[in-house]
C-alpha cells in the first residue's frame, strides 16, 4: 500500500486546512503577472536578467562529489541566482495561513528553502526564481487573503492588530489598501513607491476567510474543541518529557 | 469555573485603548471591536515623544551635530501610526508612557540592579574565630557593634587606620552601609538597632522561625557598596571594595596589626570564604564577574524580592512580583543591553507585568485550581497536589486556553501584546506559576510552561520568533532529567543555564515559577535564606516588596536613585 502522508490530526475544518496547505494541493484563487510579482517584490527590474553569484553549475568545473550526484540542483542553483526572499504577515483575524503553516508548505513542497517563522511574518528565502515559484504560488492561491495577508519586507507590525475599518490588516508603510472592491500595492515590500499599483485581487468575505483560515480562533473554531489536536500535542509534550526524565537509565 | 468573569484587565485596557491619551484620538469604541479607525497621527500625538523630539532639536542645536530625529523612522514615516497608548504598571494604579519602562528612562528600574550589584552577604563567624582562636581577642557584643560603627564608616570611604588618606564624600556614598543578621536571638537583642535586620520583626513568625532554623546561630553582614562605585566598575568589584574595608575596619576596631599574618584569615574570609555574592562568575564565552545579572540564579531573584514577607497568603501576587523584577533584570537589562545591545526588549518585557493581563490569567488559575483541587492553590504544605503528569497538563491546559481565548476574545489584549513572544512569556507564565503554586513544586511549574508553549504554538499557528521556539521545544526533555549536564532544579537554573542564555522573554518567567513554587507552600525563602534576610531592609532605595510599584514611580519620575553627581557637576 503507498504511503499516504497524514501531515497533521485534527477533526475541525482548521486542522482540515492545515493539512490542505502542507499537502501543497492548494486552490488557485486570483492570477498575478510576472511583472506584478516582479514589481511588489521589489528585488529587480520587471524583465531584467537574473543576477547571479556564481556562474551557471554546468560551466563551473565542480568538484566529483557523491551529493552533487544525489541532488539534482534547483534552477535557480542552477543557473547561479541569488538568495532572495519573500515574506509574509498573516492577520490572526483568520488570515488563511499561519506562520507555521506557510513555513511547512514551503520547506514540504519546494526544494532549496530557507524558512524561517516568527509570530508576525514568515519569510522564505531561496534562490531568486525558485523563490519567485513559491511567491506567485502563495499569491494567487487560497494560502493568502489580499487583505488579511501581507507582503511586507521590513516593518511587519499588524498581524495581532485589530484589522483597519474597511476589513483590511494594518501596515505601518500603508503598501497596500482597499479600492473598488479589491486590494491594490503600490509600494514594494520594503514600502519603496511602485510605479503603477498592482492588483492583488478581491478580499475574501468574512465569512470565507473564516472557513479557509488555519488559525484556530474562540469566535470561529476554538482549540479547545478540537480534541484530536489537543490530545496531539499533549503526547509530543508528555512523551519529550518522559524521554527527558529517563529513570530508566538508572533502573538498569 | 466559569471564563466569563469580570477581567482583572478590562480598566486598564479601557483607558488605554477607548480613552483619549494626549492628542492620539483614541475615544470611544470597545475592548472587544475587532476593527479601529488608525488616525497616523505620527509622534505629536504623544506628550513623551513631543518632549523626546523637542529635546532632539535642542540637542542638535547646541552641539552642532544632529541626533534624535523621528523622520529618522522608515525614511520618513514616524512612529505612531498607529495610536500611542500608555500602559498601567501591573498590581498598581500608575498609569505610564511605554518610553518611561525603558530602564535608561527610569532610574527604579537602574536602582534595582544597582541594589543587587552593589550587594553582598558576608560571613562573621569565620572573622570572630580566627580573632577569638588565633589571636586570643574577645569578641563580644559591644565589640561588634564597634566594629560595626568603624566598618559603616570605612565601607563607604573613609579612613580608619592611616594617616593622610583620601576619602570619598560622604554625601556622594549615602547608600552604602553594612547591616547585620542572625540566627541568634539572644546575640540579636544586644546588637544596636541601628545595625540589625532583625528577622523577628520583617517576617512573620512561621517564616522568622524557618530562616533562623536554616542558619542556626550564624552571623552575616548585609553589605552594599556605593551604587557610584558599583557603576564605575563592575559586580565583581563589590565583593572586592567590602572585603578590602571589611579587613581594615577589623584592623581598626581590633586594634591588631596592620599587616600581621592573621590580616590574611580575614581577608580570605571576606574574600573568598564566608562571601556570598548575587550572582555567579560566567564562563570565559560569556565572561562576567560574579554579581552581574548572568550568573543570578532563579533562586536568588526570588530571594532577593521581597513581597513574599509582606503577602504571604497571596503566592500569585508574590509570583508576579517576581515576574515584574525578573522581566526587567533579565530581559531589559541582561539580555537587551548586557548580551545584545538591542533598545527593543523592553517591548517583550514589559507586557509580563503591565495592564493586568497576565495578573488576570494567573488569578483565574488559582480559582481554577482552587475550585478543582480542594484550595491547592492556598498557601500551605498538606493542601498540595502531587505533582503529575495528569495535573501538569490539566492546569497547563485549563490556564493556557483561557489565556488564548482572552487574545481572542479582547482584541485589545492581542493588540496589546502585539508580538507572539510576549504572549507566550504570558500565557507560559501563568500556567508555569500556577503550576507551581499547586504542587510547590518548580520544574512540575517549569512542565507546564513547555506544555503552554506547544499548545499556544499548535492554536495559533505561531508563538516567538527563530530561537525562541527553538528554546521551548527543547524545554520539555530537560525539564526532569537527571543528568547533570542537562537538568537542574529550576531554583538553581538562571540566565546562563543551556539554551537560556538566548532568548528574551524566558527570564523573568522561570523565576516567577520558582518563587511560586515557594510562595504556594508558605517558605520563607527559595534557594538562600541569606539573600532572603539580607533585603528584607527598608533603608535600600529601591524597595524589593514591590519592584512593580517602583516601576511605575520610575516612569513618572517620582523615584529618588542612589549615586547622583550632583554635589560635584556644575548646576544647571
Amino acid at each position: 500500500m503507498a504511503y499516504e502522508p497524514q501531515f497533521y490530526p485534527g477533526n475541525t475544518i482548521i486542522a482540515e486546512n492545515r493539512r490542505k496547505h502542507m499537502s501543497g494541493n492548494l486552490e488557485k484563487l486570483r492570477e498575478i503577472s510576472d511583472e506584478d510579482l516582479t514589481l511588489v517584490l521589489g528585488h529587480r527590474a520587471p524583465g531584467s536578467d537574473y543576477p547571479s553569484t556564481h556562474p551557471p553549475l554546468a560551466e563551473m568545473g565542480e568538484p566529483e562529489c557523491s551529493i552533487r550526484e544525489l541532488v539534482e540542483p534547483t534552477e535557480g542553483a542552477k543557473a547561479g541566482d541569488r538568495v532572495r526572499y519573500v515574506q509574509f504577515a498573516d492577520s490572526m483575524y483568520n488570515a488563511p495561513a499561519t506562520p507555521y503553516f506557510r513555513a511547512y508548505y514551503a520547506a514540504i513542497k519546494f526544494r532549496g528553502v530557507d524558512p524561517g517563522t516568527l509570530s508576525g511574518r514568515q519569510v522564505v528565502e531561496a534562490r531568486e526564481r525558485d523563490m519567485e515559484k513559491l511567491a506567485k504560488e502563495s499569491l494567487e492561491t487560497e494560502i493568502s487573503c489580499p487583505a488579511l495577508s501581507g507582503l511586507r519586507g521590513a516593518t511587519v507590525h499588524g498581524h495581532s492588530l485589530r484589522l483597519q475599518e474597511d476589513g483590511v490588516m494594518f501596515d505601518m508603510l500603508d503598501r497596500r489598501r482597499l479600492e473598488n472592491g479589491t486590494i491594490i500595492m503600490d509600494k514594494d515590500q520594503v514600502g519603496r513607491p511602485l510605479d503603477k499599483k498592482v492588483d492583488l485581487g478581491k478580499p475574501m468575505s468574512e465569512e470565507e476567510a473564516a472557513k479557509r483560515t488555519t488559525i484556530y480562533r474562540v469566535d470561529n473554531v476554538a482549540f479547545r474543541d478540537d480534541d484530536e489536536a489537543v490530545e496531539w500535542v499533549h503526547r509530543v509534550w508528555e512523551t519529550r518529557t518522559e524521554y527527558g526524565f529517563q529513570p530508566k537509565v538508572y533502573n538498569d | 469555573m466559569t471564563t466569563d468573569r469580570e477581567r482583572k484587565f478590562k480598566k486598564q485596557l479601557e483607558i488605554k485603548f477607548t480613552k483619549e491619551f494626549g492628542d492620539n484620538k483614541q475615544d470611544g469604541g470597545s475592548i472587544t471591536d475587532k476593527a479601529n479607525k488608525y488616525h497616523r497621527l505620527g509622534v505629536d500625538q504623544d506628550p513623551r515623544k513631543r518632549e523626546m523630539k523637542e529635546a532632539g532639536q535642542k540637542i542638535a542645536k547646541e552641539r552642532g551635530l544632529v541626533g534624535y530625529n523621528p523622520m529618522m523612522h522608515c525614511g520618513g514615516i514616524p512612529l505612531g501610526q498607529r495610536a500611542i497608548t500608555p500602559s498601567f504598571v501591573s498590581g498598581t494604579d500608575i498609569m505610564v508612557e511605554p518610553d518611561d519602562l525603558h530602564y535608561v528612562n527610569n532610574a527604579a528600574m537602574q536602582q534595582m540592579w544597582d541594589d543587587i550589584r552593589r550587594t553582598c552577604v558576608v560571613g562573621l563567624d569565620m572573622a570572630h574565630e580566627t580573632l577569638e582562636k588565633r589571636l586570643g581577642i574577645e569578641v563580644t557584643p559591644e565589640t561588634i557593634n564597634h566594629y560595626l560603627e568603624v566598618l559603616n564608616h570605612a565601607l563607604p570611604g573613609g579612613a580608619v587606620v592611616q594617616e593622610y588618606m583620601v576619602e570619598t564624600h560622604p554625601a556622594l556614598v549615602d547608600d552604602c552601609y553594612v547591616k547585620v543578621f542572625t540566627g541568634d536571638d539572644d546575640l540579636a537583642d544586644e546588637i544596636d538597632d541601628q545595625f540589625l535586620i532583625d528577622i523577628n520583626k520583617e517576617f512573620p513568625e512561621e517564616q522568622a522561625e524557618q530562616l533562623k532554623e536554616s542558619i542556626g546561630k550564624t552571623t552575616w553582614q548585609a553589605a552594599h557598596i556605593p551604587t557610584v562605585v558599583s557603576r564605575t566598575t563592575d559586580g565583581g568589584q563589590t565583593s572586592r571594595w567590602i572585603a578590602m574595608q571589611v579587613g581594615m575596619s577589623f584592623i581598626s576596631a581590633y586594634n591588631m596589626c596592620a599587616g600581621e599574618a592573621a590580616v590574611a584569615d580575614l581577608s580570605y574570609a571576606a574574600k573568598h570564604a564566608a562571601v556570598v555574592s548575587m550572582g555567579d562568575m560566567l564562563p570565559a564565552r560569556r565572561a562576567r564577574a560574579p554579581n552581574e545579572p548572568g550568573g543570578l540564579t532563579f533562586g536568588h531573584l526570588s530571594d532577593i524580592v521581597q513581597t513574599s514577607r509582606i503577602t504571604p497568603e497571596d503566592p500569585a501576587n508574590i509570583a508576579l512580583e517576581v515576574v515584574g523584577a525578573g522581566c526587567m533584570l533579565y530581559d531589559q537589562i541582561w539580555l537587551g543591553s548586557y548580551m545584545s545591545g538591542g533598545v527593543g526588549f523592553t517591548q517583550y518585557a514589559t507586557a509580563a507585568y503591565t495592564n493586568n493581563i497576565l495578573d488576570d490569567n494567573l488569578y483565574y488559575d488559582i480559582d481554577y485550581i482552587n475550585d478543582k483541587y480542594d484550595g491547592a492553590a492556598n498557601t500551605g504544605t498538606d493542601n498540595k497536589i502531587k505533582p503529575t503528569i495528569d495535573v501538569i497538563k490539566d492546569i497547563g491546559t485549563e490556564s493556557t486556553i483561557y489565556g488564548l481565548e482572552n487574545y481572542e476574545k479582547y482584541p485589545t489584549a492581542l493588540e496589546d501584546h502585539f508580538g507572539g513572544s510576549q504572549r507566550a512569556t504570558v500565557m507560559s507564565a501563568a500556567a508555569g506559576a500556577a503550576t507551581a503554586i499547586a504542587t510547590g513544586h518548580g520544574n512540575a511549574g517549569l512542565s507546564a510552561w513547555y506544555l503552554s508553549m506547544y499548545l499556544h504554538k499548535e492554536a495559533h499557528g505561531r508563538l516567538g520568533f527563530f530561537g525562541y521556539d527553538l528554546q521551548d521545544q527543547c524545554g520539555a526533555t530537560n525539564v526532569f532529567s537527571y543528568q547533570s549536564d542537562e537538568g537542574a532544579p529550576v531554583e538553581l537554573r538562571g540566565p546562563n543555564y543551556p539554551n537560556y542564555a538566548m532568548n528574551v522573554g524566558h527570564q523573568g518567567g522561570y523565576a516567577a515559577i520558582t518563587s511560586a513554587a515557594h510562595a504556594g507552600r508558605g517558605d520563607a525563602f527559595a534557594l538562600n535564606p541569606l539573600l532572603k534576610i539580607c533585603f528584607a531592609d527598608d533603608l535600600l532605595p529601591f524597595d524589593f516588596t514591590q519592584p512593580r510599584k517602583e516601576f511605575g514611580r520610575g516612569a513618572i519620575r517620582e523615584f529618588s536613585p542612589a549615586g547622583e553627581r550632583s554635589l560635584i557637576i556644575p548646576a544647571k
